[in-house]
């Protein structure tokens, strides 16, 4: 901006002046923030993905460690204060039986036997961030293993901790999320970037392709592609091939949107100028477009995620996607859907909530996102 | 769910049970207090003519067809040879529709099943004796080569033709030999690899011919064979097996007996939307499609299988009647409704929709069905099953993709450790909700086959110090920073991998919890859950390690033995090249190196020559080496999972308060559904 | 503009074939074939299944011959109008897809209108009484609905409907009415069952238009005109309604091309956990048991409506805004 002269305008405030001067960034970061319901799903989502990072510290059992004598447990009740009013939070510890005319299985408290809940204490082995080695966890008791006495959400039919399943099924189904819409992202961007930069018979061809793949039903592909795994495959294998076939179809709702934005942007005035004042193609396209249309793209991936999170949950659900003894949100949703869990189990329907949470979440932020992008739009 | 004062309710029942410390025994006395398992009762044929009704009596409609002239009377209608019935608990009432439901074109079994007394013998409640059914008597004869059918003079196909030994020559002749339909024979037929014949001796009199003495023969015509089915499951979903056919029916879509031969029979075929004379011939003999075949059974299809709805009525010209004279059956029709899937199907069964459901039926819903019982107003009964082990481990002996991993499989000590690694009362208590037996793969205590004491514990009990003693044994000494074994030749941690697949019973669950416990002793199992065809594409092509199934069926060795030894390709998951072996005379697959399994195999084809004592004794041999080697891990059975629960209408009468659960038994075909009514 | 829409009709037709070739090696990919999959499930009923009846089943199907002879063989049929035989049903491909298509489309046809019928009312409202409580109450019940995998809500629903109401349970027609023939006592029956599935299937719909609504209304609302028209003494309700909301409504009308495919589809996975006899179902069985000819018709089919409403679409944006006309922009 110039500095030859300052114009003794009366009317320009200090605030105008701050806008006036301010970068494409931070005009969207002061806009986002006045959405209050934007900036608390934002919060919600770092959280979650705190969570990812954390899994393992935040699960208290192993995720597989079964035993018929847990099946079925209820969520169990934490006391926070001790007989003499002290702040000790602690469990009873239960002992289970199955009724014979019933066949219900019934868990008794014992109060005599108390266990008392450890902040920081030791449990099953893992690696924090893939590197450190360690058995710090948040929560555990003074006596005896978690798995036997601790279930703070319960267990289901082989006596599994669900709420350590829950942690690593977080982990599991947001990465899946993530990783499938970077790889959206980079598909979309690219092949969406050439077709409204160059045009002509390049558009077209992508165009088509677009078209058609939009047109191939999503469940039948699924399948084929998901039966034709080689057997061989590990776990975490079909879990990647599994991210990579969701986001195939994902990119083109991207790469839409990404035409779409070049394609108006081409005509704009100060692309002209650029072009005019000779800045090379490349330039134009990163130091000028692509900042413009940042924070739609931003907007779009974060409206995207959740679609991909349910794609995993419907897919685990068919039997399509993720399957046990992998942990997803999808493949604990599949524990829940039978009459016998809902009918004597329902707390396994909980998995649903944090779901529900975090598609929330990126909705509200998506929005938010957006309107702060493009205020005319 | 469990929270209101669960102890003292426990307490007040007495009838609680303490998860994890209960033995197989005393489940089992428990599971009898629970008031859901009954005795066996069943039937009572009359053979004694003296006793036999004098007058008959038909179901209204049908009276009213006679009247009308379309129906001959009814004492016209029965044979000579009548089947006399005492229902099992009292006369019964003509009226009323058995609503069922089934899972699509697929599900044909579960109406064949309810057809089950049109074969030529049938087994009693207990599974253990032979009961004539077509056939009045029969006679194997003294040098084993000759089998004697009588059959009952006077019987009818449903749309009056008489029966005769001419059907069972028509089948042999014109369907079984002719390379078209089928290319090649079955083994029920060929002992020793040489075709035995069917003769006409009299128009009621049939023999099946050998050359070499097949004892066996006798047997295979009781169960559920290729060759003692019946028509409808041997002729229905494109199969084309025994013995006998409609020949006054199907005759004319044969080529020999059609002028012009093969090529008029093909432009006929063609004309009705058939791409040729065989297709249309697997379609018009198939009762679940074609509702014009002549059937021998109580219900015949009036609705095709292909519908949301299959309905079935009564046969009018079924061959049995009870003690009073009543011809059977009692019930008017059948109607089944399609449910796309399980749950619905479930749920449907626990609203009442249904009147007399254990097929699809899911023990692991037991408690939601038994507190639904008073809304849906049905009674839930538990049937036992008479095999060793609902989810069976089959170590493929054959696998070779991988040298290491085949090493293990085919080592005896290997699976030994691995099957006393199981802790089976954990599976048991989890996944059959306690009530099955835990042990071997051995058939129940009750049947003849049982090897004898000690043979359902043998390598079949918790020891996970004996386990890893093997395990160190054999070489399998070093374990990785997690406690799990590593290869001998890589030294990179030993993975093992279960085929799995979601079938009737959770087997992908139960291998979970499976592969935990062997964890425990550090082995390493993936499970893979499969989706099934592609499982058996793969077991069939020799790719798995580890294949999960049950072994229904094998309780009576010889009449379906493929879930104990490899001797069927289509199913072979302890070895499919061992089967393709066996079955091809040598030509294909490969010989086994295993002494044992070559024994096994020498032993089962012997059996067709011996009488049945020494049969009995042979299959004992079979099982104890079978056992012994563990070529395939049992860890519970005798359970009421498949089948087993039965929900049962109030309104029904003349039910038995326990079935007999095995392939031969047909449930609920065993139980005689021609004698069930509605008493209201 | 005739050229225009000529060239995008033959660029339908390229797609309707690419879509058919895919279809059919999709449906081709997973190891095995019918025979396969019907063997396999003969065999897991303890039925006897032989070599020999594999093989001559596999003849019979045409199966023993490679993948592009299969696929000219089934193309050449279908575009004279010969779907071929379902393997598993073993009727014509048509009757067996026919008797479902006409439900799918009454149970689908039922949630799109229940859809809109409270979306946008709700839309409506939101945006005039913006940032009052109701607002925000409407905005997070429609969320929920969004969020909530619809076919966790489909076994919930019916299981705490039957338990607690007595609710007939899944499908769409009462036993007694299944095997009837059509009467007004089987159609009462239906639009008895139809509220359940049409409602779940709904919810996720309802979330996203009384969005989408609401913001177009919002958008409106602040031209200049509607200022003008409540200046000129026009009564509340006339404002909103005269101009903005048909203003709002615009851009759905290019949408509706896109309701074609989602009739058939859109209602797979709960069709199938409440066993609704629609087409969504069927498919999936069909694609289990690789029943080709089956599974290849409904895929062609979806691929077809797609295209097809895609095309509709398009032809309506362009009928709706003069400057694709004019071909400015393409």
């Amino acid at each position: 901006m110039s500095s030859l002269v300052r114009p003794e305008t009366p009317f320009v405030s200090a605030a105008e002046d701050r806008i006036a001067a301010a970068t494409q960034l931070q005009l969207t970061w002061w806009r986002f923030r006045k959405h209050r319901l934007a900036v608390v799903s934002g919060i919600v989502v770092i959280l979650f993905y705190l969570i990812v990072i954390f899994a393992d510290f935040l699960a208290v059992t192993p995720p597989h460690a079964t035993d018929a004598a847990r099946s079925y447990i209820p969520p169990q009740a934490v006391h926070w204060f001790d007989q003499d009013g002290s702040f000790k939070p602690h469990v009873y510890a239960l002992k289970g039986r199955r009724d014979l005319r019933t066949f219900k299985l019934h868990y008794a408290p014992d109060p005599t036997d108390r266990r008392y809940l450890v902040w920081f204490a030791e449990g099953y082995r893992y690696r924090l961030f893939g590197i450190f080695e360690t058995k710090t966890h948040i929560v555990g008791l003074d006596r005896g293993v978690p798995e036997d006495a601790l279930f703070l959400l319960g267990t289901d039919q082989l006596g599994r901790d669900v709420w350590s399943r829950l942690m690593l099924a977080t982990r599991t189904s947001l990465t899946i999320g993530l990783v499938g819409v970077s790889l959206s992202l980079f598909l979309g961007i690219f092949l969406g970037g050439i077709s409204g930069l160059y045009g002509g018979a390049i558009d077209t061809v992508i165009q088509r392709v677009i078209e058609i793949l939009r047109s191939i039903p999503t469940i039948p592909l699924w399948m084929g592609l998901a039966a034709a795994l080689p057997n061989s495959w590990s776990v975490t294998q079909v879990y990647i091939a599994i991210t990579v076939i969701i986001s195939l179809i994902g990119w083109t709702e991207l790469a839409r949107v990404v035409r779409g934005r070049f394609l108006a942007l081409r005509e704009e005035d100060f692309i002209t100028a650029a072009e005019l004042a000779g800045a090379s193609r490349l330039r134009i396209i990163f130091r000028h477009m692509v900042p413009s249309f940042l924070s739609h793209i931003i907007a779009a991936v974060s409206l995207a995620l959740p679609a991909m999170i349910i794609s995993e949950t419907t897919l685990s659900f068919l039997g399509l996607g993720l399957r046990p003894p992998a942990i997803s949100w999808g493949v604990l949703l599949q524990d829940a859907q039978n009459l016998q869990a809902i009918a004597m189990a329902p707390w396994l329907l909980l998995v649903a909530v944090p779901v529900v949470i975090v598609i929330l979440a990126f909705n509200f932020l998506g929005d938010g996102l957006r309107d702060a992008a493009d205020p005319y739009g | 769910m469990a929270t209101k004062s669960p102890i003292l309710a426990a307490l007040a029942l007495g009838l609680t049970i303490a998860i994890g410390t209960a033995s197989g025994a005393l489940a089992q006395a428990s599971l009898e207090q629970s008031g859901l398992v009954g005795r066996p009762e069943g039937i009572t044929i009359i053979t004694d003519q003296a006793q036999w009704p004098k007058s008959f009596n038909e179901a209204p409609q049908l009276a009213e067809l006679v009247k009308q002239g379309k129906l001959p009377p009814v004492k016209d209608r029965l044979p000579q040879d009548l089947m006399v019935i005492k229902p099992v608990k009292e006369i019964g009432k003509y009226g009323g529709t058995w609503r069922r439901g089934f899972t699509g074109p697929g599900d044909n079994e579960n109406g064949n099943r309810i057809n089950a007394s049109d074969r030529p013998m049938l087994v009693d409640h207990t599974g253990a004796v032979v009961n004539p059914s077509l056939a009045k008597s029969w006679k194997m004869s003294d040098d084993g080569k000759t089998f004697t059918l009588n059959l009952r003079r006077g019987l009818r196909w449903s749309d009056g033709t008489p029966m005769s030994a001419d059907d069972f020559v028509f089948w042999f002749e014109d369907i079984y030999s002719n390379k078209d339909i089928l290319p090649v024979g079955i083994a029920d037929m060929t002992p020793d690899g040489k075709p035995g014949k069917i003769v006409k001796v009299d128009d009621h009199t049939v023999n099946f011919v050998f050359d070499v003495p097949f004892y066996l023969f006798e047997t295979l015509m009781s169960g559920d064979t290729l060759i003692g089915g019946g028509q409808a499951v041997r002729q229905s979903n494109k199969g084309s097996f025994g013995a006998y056919a409609p020949a006054h029916y199907l005759k004319k879509f044969l080529p020999k007996y059609t002028p012009g031969g093969v090529d008029a029979a093909n432009t006929a075929a063609k004309a009705e939307g058939f791409d040729n004379w065989v297709s249309r011939l697997h379609f018009k003999k198939d009762w679940t499609l074609n509702t014009e075949v002549p059937v021998l059974g109580p219900f015949r299809t009036v609705q095709p299988i292909n519908n949301a709805v299959w309905v079935m009525e009564r046969n009018p010209f079924y061959w049995a009647v009870d003690t009073a004279g009543n011809q059977l059956p009692y019930l008017d029709r059948v109607t089944m409704t399609l449910a796309e899937n399980l749950e619905v199907l479930n749920l449907r069964a626990m609203a009442g929709d249904f009147d007399l459901q254990e097929r699809h039926i899911d023990l692991g819903k037991l408690p939601v069905l038994l507190e639904n019982q008073q809304r849906g107003k049905y009674k839930v009964h538990l049937d036992l099953a008479l095999n060793g082990t609902d989810a069976i481990y089959h170590f493929n002996q054959t696998y070779d993709a991988d040298p290491e991993i085949a090493k293990w499989l085919r080592s005896t000590d290997f699976r030994r450790a691995l099957s006393l690694a199981i802790d089976r009362k954990q599976l048991n208590e989890t996944f059959w909700l306690g009530v099955a037996v835990p042990g071997s793969t051995a058939p129940g205590e009750v049947l003849p086959y049982f090897p004898g004491p000690g043979w359902r514990e043998k390598w079949s009990t918790f020891d996970q110090k004996q386990a890893n003693e093997l395990l160190d044994k054999i070489g399998l000494t070093k374990k990785d920073e997690q406690g799990f074994r590593v290869r001998t030749d890589n030294g990179q941690r030993l993975r093992l991998q279960i085929q799995a697949v979601q079938a009737f019973l959770p087997w992908p669950k139960i291998s979970e919890m499976v592969a935990d416990q062997w964890a425990k002793v550090g082995i390493q199992a993936d499970v893979r859950d499969t989706e099934r065809s592609l499982a058996m594409t793969r077991t069939q092509n020799n790719e798995h390690q580890i294949m999960v199934w049950n072994n229904g069926g094998t309780e009576l060795l010889y009449l379906f033995p493929r879930h104990a030894i490899p001797v069927d390709p289509t199913e072979a998951y302890m070895g499919p090249e061992h089967a393709k072996w066996y079955n091809s005379g040598g030509r294909l697959g490969k010989k086994p190196e295993d002494p044992n399994i070559l024994k096994i195999l020498e032993l089962f084809t012997a059996a067709s020559g011996q009488k049945a004592e020494d049969r009995i004794k042979t299959a004992q041999e079979i099982w104890k080496i079978l056992i012994d080697q563990q070529y395939s891990i049992g860890t519970v059975g005798q359970s009421p999972a498949l089948m087993g629960v039965r929900l049962v209408s109030e309104r029904l009468g003349n039910i038995p308060s326990r079935n007999c659960i095995a392939q031969h038994c047909r449930t609920p075909g065993g139980a005689h559904p021609e004698t069930w009514f509605y008493k209201n | 503009m005739l050229t225009y829409i000529l060239q995008r009709l033959g660029l339908a037709l390229v797609t309707i074939w690419a879509i058919s070739v895919i279809s059919f090696v999709i449906i081709q990919l997973p190891p095995g074939d019918f025979v396969d999959a019907y063997i396999a499930n003969l065999s897991a009923s303890g039925s006897v299944v032989s070599q020999q009846q594999a093989q001559s089943l596999r003849q019979l199907y045409g199966l023993d011959q490679p993948v592009w002879v299969q696929y000219w063989k089934w193309i050449s049929r279908v575009v004279q109008g010969d779907f071929g035989p379902s393997m598993e049903w073993g009727r014509p491909v048509t009757e067996v897809i026919g008797d479902r298509l006409w439900l799918t489309v009454v149970v689908s046809i039922s949630a799109i209108l229940l859809t809109w019928g409270i979306a946008l009312p709700i839309g409506i409202y939101s945006a005039v009484r913006q940032y009052s409580v109701a607002d925000y109450a409407f905005t997070l019940v429609g969320f929920i609905g969004l969020a909530v995998p619809n076919f966790l809500l489909a076994l919930v629903i019916m299981y705490f409907g039957f338990v607690l109401f007595d609710l007939n349970i899944g499908g769409l027609f009462s036993a007694e009415y299944q095997l009837a023939p059509w009467s007004w006592g089987k159609a009462l029956d239906l639009m008895r069952h139809l509220p359940l599935p049409a409602m779940i299937l709904a919810l996720a719909g309802t979330a996203q238009l009384i969005r989408i609504m609401r913001a177009n209304l919002l958008d409106e609302l602040r031209r200049p005109y509607v200022a003008t028209a409540r200046a000129r003494g026009l009564p509340e309700w006339r404002v909103i309604v005269k101009y903005p909301v048909r203003a709002a409504l615009n851009p759905f009308a290019s949408t509706i091309g896109y309701l074609l495919p989602f009739v058939v589809s859109g209602s797979i996975v709960v069709s199938l956990v409440l066993s609704l006899p629609t087409v969504g179902p069927l498919l999936l069985r069909a694609l289990i048991a690789q029943d080709m000819f089956l599974a290849g018709t409904i895929v062609l089919l979806l691929g077809v409506l797609t295209v097809v409403g895609t095309f509709i679409s398009d032809l309506i944006l362009m009928w709706i805004d003069p400057r694709i006309r004019a071909g400015i922009h393409g």
